[in-house]
């Protein structure tokens, strides 16, 4: 892809998110100008940027857009969620259209039709006044309106402009004569104009537009297109402006009938002089072969006119700017003046002289007093010309995640071989029996560990995202969803701010879609419900993200009407996911947890918005995968809250290491409480399980090596190595052959044949290169379970 | 010609049109610094001098009229060209543009041979 | 094939895209006293029309599409190879 294209989509992104939250903003609070001028200029913005690729219905799109945006802004029209709907349909088009780019690097084929009729829709508020905005439109009422002659008419042969022009008075008829003047690249855009004339309906003349000079053959570049058209034709404006949409810039269109060719023809009135024309004569003087330029020094030209014609007081900078453009302009043209120290009556002569003289030769050029070289600049500038320029404000860099995945993977390679050294270290001591070689390794082990430190945290923190990336999805959420439900719900978030690594960010997208559907759904009761209830109409779900050290806290909180903890005992207890005794015993917090369980739903009626019953246990299932923790309170008639805690950066994670049988193992330290050692004889045995009691609480003891199938058999007479872990508050302690240090490692998601064994949830690289496997403790307990 | 590439400011709230605009006046010689509203250009201006000022017209903070008219004005006083690009073709901007003190009024999107055509004329003018 | 290039004629046919331009013009620059026959030429790209102009071949015969014969056909005729522009005409 090209950068521009790469650095448009990157942009678009960006814009089309702005786009969505301030529409939303905007429909609660439809009178916040500030508002509607972000809205706008964003939709602006991208207009402005897809005018730069081939991509003319997304162009209009956003011009469509734009356009009632821009009413909205002069506050001629008030936005309605009627606007906002359709306003949101052509950015959520869009969206889908860029992907399409994204990765086909054009727009899908259907993105006419599907343009247009939104395109219509948005329109349709502006329509009514139209007809007095829209000068075309008060233009055809009027009839057309009678150009004057270009004196570009002299490219048609006079006889047939008389006929022509006969012909046209006697049937009060009109014409349209067309310029088309192609660059000279625009073979290379795959242009061909001769094929743009050739579609022109209702053809009744084409001349051509040659070069004032052919190069010679052997200097001829084929590709550089050195010739233009003139046509006159009876289709109407509008198909014109169509079939010429692409190429506006390189068109000249004028409307004639027959009054205005008689005139021109017999010379009474002098056709306006144009532009390009009258450069053209300025080019044979100069001997510069190249029309283009001709036409822009004309154009500067005009421009200076324009501006000293505006006002009586162009003066100071201004009018030596202006001096200096025409001087610029005339040396281009090869009839060099002196503009240098000007005063505005002298400009203005020398520009009309410049533009209108059709051969000026340099005697004709007005005299002037020979001043200073025209170069002359304000002390002001000289004394910084040597400043540095380039740095403008704050210079963001955009990069591909991919980029910085693999720098974070090649920190991870860093301190892997940075560890090496340790290794190395000992054998130079040991094997070697060099003290001081191996002092002298830790101390370069040292240093490179002070880097390798400072490079993953430089890395870490280029991959920290805030949580408003991840809350961004959720108004325009919300207000769909709620509108299908008939539900009146305001969103408040807090905290958006608070920073996490992307991948956590990514990762919270779907467990907190989840939750806020499931809120939606559920907790959430009707207005009328609530008003029964003596709650406020409008409910309110508060997404809120803290940051709590090295983890970051999000809850989603409604005021709905809560969960009741008798009735999620009552289902689990038919469902068979609790028996009775439980039933009985089960503490109200205990049986909010309930909704947790696989295979559990609240809602009696499954509705199409948070699914069929894969629910809350997905959630925690995909939280703890991340190394995270979910709970829920909830108060019956008060609303719900649920807890995601979840690390801020999953780049790194810190793993106790053991060793079963002899291989290494390891375990995520936030679920480690503590390590114990217990002589042999105290372990006891409740019930086929055996227990460890500690500290008056008896604790449950896996023997980890069964559970992973792994062949060991424990000297009878040494003490027990008991890691005592935290799953779901519950305490379980694994019996392992030995503790080691624990270690940061970057983890890697399971590959090849592994992949499908859940009891593991990466590797990571030791610094002896070993590779360690990291252990999924839910799956290892449930595994436990199942041995037994 | 001077050997010191002539130094270009390239103004608009658009990345993606500012990149179009490095890109092509980079290789028509230009030293090309970039700003991303009026306001910036203001302070890069006060810093630096630059030969030519590519400006878009509607921008945040500072739009592109009162950008030119800080230019042109005693705080800055820079006579240096000054080029408008506006995606607008309203009856009336270009005048706007001239009366705040550019030198050439363009449409988006320009022609890439154009600005660099228009962008080399107006500063071999002045190096000459 | 939309050019098919003999000694001394060159054939156009079908639609003739910007891919022909450049065999054309080279045949046109070593040909000292071509032909071109566009019976069958339906479309000449603008580029193949500008190395007509240029390289001025003697047209043999006509084409069979109205628009290549009614409109763009008299231009090659009537072309003499100088400017066009009554302003710049060398007195």
């Amino acid at each position: 892809m090209n950068p521009l294209l790469a650095q448009f989509l990157a942009e678009a992104a960006d814009l089309l998110s702005q786009v969505d939250e301030g529409l939303l903003e905007l429909e609660r609070d439809p009178s916040d100008p500030e508002l509607v001028n972000e809205v706008f200029r964003a939709a602006h913005t991208f207009k402005g940027s897809s005018g730069l690729f081939d991509f003319p219905e997304l162009t209009r799109l956003t011009h469509a857009a734009e356009d009632l945006l821009d009413a909205v802004r002069s506050g001629k029209l008030s936005l309605d969620s009627g606007m906002t709907d359709d306003l949101l349909a052509a950015f959520d088009l869009i969206r889908g259209w860029l992907a399409h780019v994204t990765t086909h690097e054009r727009l899908p084929a259907t993105a006419g039709p599907a343009g247009q009729s939104l395109i219509v829709k948005l329109r349709g508020p502006l329509g009514g006044e139209q007809a007095t905005v829209n000068p075309d439109v008060a233009a055809a009422l009027a009839g057309p309106v009678i150009d004057r002659a270009p004196d570009w008419l002299a490219l048609f042969d006079p006889e047939w402009l008389e006929k022509t022009a006969t012909w046209l008075s006697s049937t009060s008829a009109t014409m349209r004569f067309v310029r088309f003047t192609p660059d000279q690249g625009c073979f290379f855009r795959a242009e061909d104009p001769l094929h743009l004339v050739s579609q022109v309906p209702a053809l009744a003349k084409l001349d051509l537009i040659q070069p004032f000079e052919w190069p010679p053959a052997e200097e001829y570049d084929e590709y550089a297109c050195l010739i233009g058209f003139a046509l006159a034709t009876r289709a109407a404006r509008g198909e014109l402006d169509y079939l010429f949409r692409y190429v506006p810039d390189q068109i000249e269109i004028v409307e004639l009938n027959g009054d205005a060719i008689h005139r021109y023809v017999a010379g009474e009135e002098p056709p306006q002089p144009r532009a390009d024309e009258a450069v053209v004569a300025a080019v044979a003087q100069s001997h510069t072969e190249n029309l283009e330029l001709a036409r822009d020094a004309h154009a500067i030209l005009a421009a200076a006119q324009r501006s000293l014609a505006l006002e009586g007081s162009v003066s100071g900078v201004r009018l030596s700017a202006v001096a200096r453009s025409v001087a610029a302009a005339a040396a281009a043209l090869g009839v060099p003046v002196d503009t240098a120290d000007p005063d505005v009556e002298t400009l203005k002569a020398q520009v009309a002289n410049l533009l209108t003289e059709v051969r000026p030769t340099p005697a004709d050029a007005p005299p002037t007093p020979p001043p200073p070289p025209p170069a002359e600049r304000a002390p002001v500038d000289r004394g910084r010309a040597d400043d540095p320029g380039g740095q403008v404000g704050t210079r963001i860099l955009k990069v591909d995640q991919e980029k910085v995945d693999h720098l974070m993977e090649l920190v991870g390679e860093l301190n892997v071989a940075k560890n090496g050294l340790t290794f190395l270290a000992d054998a130079a001591e040991e094997e070697f029996g060099s003290r001081v070689l191996s002092r002298r390794i830790k101390d370069q082990y040292s240093g490179l560990h002070r880097i390798a430190e400072e490079l993953q945290a430089a890395v870490m923190d280029v991959r920290m995202l805030p949580l408003s990336v991840a809350f961004s999805r959720f108004p325009r959420l919300i207000r769909d969803l709620s509108r299908r439900l008939g539900k009146t719900v305001e969103l408040v978030t807090e905290g958006e701010d608070t920073m996490a690594d992307k991948d956590v960010i990514e990762a919270l997208g779907d467990p907190l879609v989840h939750l806020v559907r499931n809120s939606l759904d559920h907790g959430i009761e009707t207005s009328a419900d609530r008003e029964v209830a003596g709650k406020p109409p409008a409910a309110r779900i508060t997404l809120t993200a803290v940051a709590d050290g090295d983890a970051v806290i999000v809850e989603i909180a409604d005021d709905g009407r809560g969960i009741d903890p008798a009735k999620v005992k009552h289902k689990a207890y038919e469902k068979g996911l609790i028996s009775e005794e439980e039933l009985e015993t089960l503490t109200d917090s205990d049986a909010v947890d309930l909704v947790f369980r696989p295979g559990f739903s609240t809602a009696d009626q499954v509705s199409d918005l948070s699914g069929r019953g894969v629910g809350m246990d997905a959630v925690r299932a995909s939280v703890e995968k991340l190394g995270g923790a979910v709970t829920m309170r909830s108060q019956l008639g008060r609303g719900t809250s649920t807890r995601l805690r979840l690390p801020l950066s999953m780049a790194v994670t810190q793993v106790m290491v053991v060793s079963v049988a002899g291989q290494r193992f390891g375990i995520p330290v936030d679920l480690v409480v503590e390590t114990v050692r217990v002589p042999s004889a105290e372990l006891g045995r409740v019930l086929h399980q055996d227990v460890v009691v500690l500290r008056g609480e008896v604790v449950p003891v896996i023997d980890l090596a069964r559970a992973l199938d792994m062949p060991w058999t424990p000297d009878p007479a040494a003490d027990r190595a008991i890691l005592i872990v935290s799953m779901h508050g519950q305490r379980v302690g694994l019996l392992v052959e030995q503790f080691h240090r624990e270690v940061d490692v970057i983890l890697k998601p399971m590959e090849g044949l592994l992949a499908y064994a859940d009891e593991f949830s990466g590797t990571a690289l030791l610094g002896d290169g070993l590779v360690l496997l990291v252990l999924n403790m839910k799956e290892v307990l449930s595994l436990a379970a199942r041995a037994q | 010609m001077t050997d010191k590439r002539p130094k270009v400011l390239v103004v608009d709230d658009a990345a993606t049109v500012r990149l179009y605009h490095r890109t092509l006046l980079d290789n028509a010689g230009f030293e090309v610094a970039e700003a991303a509203n009026g306001l910036e250009a203001v302070e890069a201006a006060l810093s630096t001098a630059f030969d030519l000022f590519v400006i878009d017209v509607n921008m945040p903070k500072m739009d592109g009229y009162a950008c030119v008219e800080t230019l042109r004005s005693e705080t800055v006083g820079t006579p240096a060209p000054v080029l408008m690009i506006s995606t607008e073709d309203r009856p009336g901007d270009a005048d706007r543009a001239y009366a705040a003190g550019a030198n050439l009024y363009l449409v988006k999107p320009v022609d890439a041979e154009r600005l660099a055509r228009v962008a080399r004329m107006l500063t071999a003018g002045i190096a000459a | 094939m939309p050019l098919e290039l003999s000694e001394t004629t060159a054939t156009l046919s079908d639609v003739v895209t910007v891919d022909e331009v450049e065999p054309l013009v080279a045949w046109l620059r070593i040909t000292s006293k071509p032909k071109v026959n566009l019976r069958r030429c339906n479309h000449l790209h603008t580029g193949a029309l500008q190395a007509l102009l240029l390289f001025q071949p003697r047209i043999t015969s006509s084409p069979t599409d109205a628009f290549l014969a009614t409109q763009v056909l008299p231009l090659l005729r009537g072309s003499s190879g100088g400017p066009v522009l009554p302003e710049s005409e060398p007195p």
